[in-house]
């Protein structure tokens, strides 16, 4: 006997995001999923936002596979933090965030960042209830990125280039990683920085305060 | 990469069905796997054997009809089929406007039942 099924694989992790993204609309607080390869810089990036928050009220879910460094290192920011260790999992999934929502005061906080497990494959394919996913490409890691791995860059909102200031040393051809980027997704806003010498890092922090910003009063 | 909890996720919504229907077992189940996906096909087959086992899939076999990346452009109007797993130009006219329509596709059609 056939019988139709007709549903999408990911219907359960994608029912449990859309659960999450009503508590967090609730809450009144934007969600940002954060996604790049491992040691791109995305809790450096992090620290360097939490460092130029000023009034922002920030929190941090750090995703990774296993080890609390991440957490350790936002802690000292006295930004409120979770740790989730997925256990060999390659991606964080609605249902891990769902897990930690009661540990995080969501009702204090105007921003959330979930800091994914590094991987440029997997963390794009599965949301958590974010509203927008950014990434993050440090240019040591090369100019064939956004057409090796199109996903991630056709799904983010937004693409920080990081380690601008290893250019010199690199062979890397940046206005490749911005065009090949913009065509695969031609709304992609982008911003160049570098945490270690904090070029750039002005124009991103601002552009975070008035896209949550905009969320919190509409 | 993550073929393995996709597998798991594929066992858990057939399985479901096929209690809710009331049948016993599942014998075959249709999928349709976009080239955009990020989901080897092989891969995929491999974890589903390896995970059915004590479920009702246990002895189910998978056919998986690949979809390719396809569109439609905005410059010229025409519906489009690629090879590669992402479209950067409209492969006919070569313009930058165009709305990628398949190729996501991750999605269970329907299932033989006993």
């Amino acid at each position: 006997m056939k019988v139709k099924v007709a549903t999408k694989i990911l219907e359960a992790n994608d029912r449990i995001a859309r659960e999450n993204r009503k508590i967090f609309d609730g809450a009144g607080v934007f969600v940002v999923n954060l996604m790049s390869g491992p040691g791109a810089g995305k809790t450096s990036l992090l620290e360097k936002t939490l460092a130029k928050k000023d009034g922002l009220r920030i929190g941090v879910i750090e995703g990774d596979i296993a080890g609390s460094d991440d957490a350790e290192r936002i802690e000292k920011f006295g930004a409120p933090v979770v740790q989730i260790n997925t256990g060999g999992a390659c991606h964080l999934d609605a249902n891990m965030i769902s897990d930690v929502l009661g540990d995080l005061p969501l009702n204090e906080l105007d921003l959330l960042f979930i800091e994914n497990v590094g991987n440029l494959v997997c963390p794009a394919e599965f949301k958590v209830g974010e509203d927008m996913k950014v990434m993050l490409l440090s240019i040591a890691e090369g100019h064939d990125k956004p057409l090796k791995y199109p996903l991630m860059f056709q799904e983010s909102s937004a693409l920080v280039i990081n380690k601008i200031d290893l250019a010199p040393y690199v062979d890397v051809d940046v206005s490749k990683i911005r065009k090949d980027a913009l065509s695969l997704n031609p709304g992609l806003k982008m911003f160049e920085v570098s945490c270690r010498t904090g070029e750039g890092l002005d124009a991103w922090v601002q552009w975070l305060k008035v896209t949550a910003g905009k969320h919190r009063v509409s | 990469m993550h073929e393995v909890s996709i597998a798991a996720n594929l066992i858990e919504i057939v399985s479901e069905q096929c209690r809710k229907d009331g049948y016993k077992k599942i014998e075959s189940i249709h999928l349709k796997i976009g080239r955009a996906s990020g989901i080897m096909t092989d891969a995929l087959l491999f974890a589903f054997d390896a995970i059915k086992t004590d479920s009702l899939a246990k002895d189910a076999v998978l056919m998986i009809d690949e979809v390719a990346v396809s569109g439609r452009c905005r410059d010229c109007g025409r519906n489009f089929t690629v090879e590669e797993e992402y479209v950067l130009q409209c492969p006919i006219c070569g313009g930058a406007s165009f709305q990628v329509s398949g190729g996501r596709e991750l999605d269970i059609v329907d299932m033989e039942v006993s």
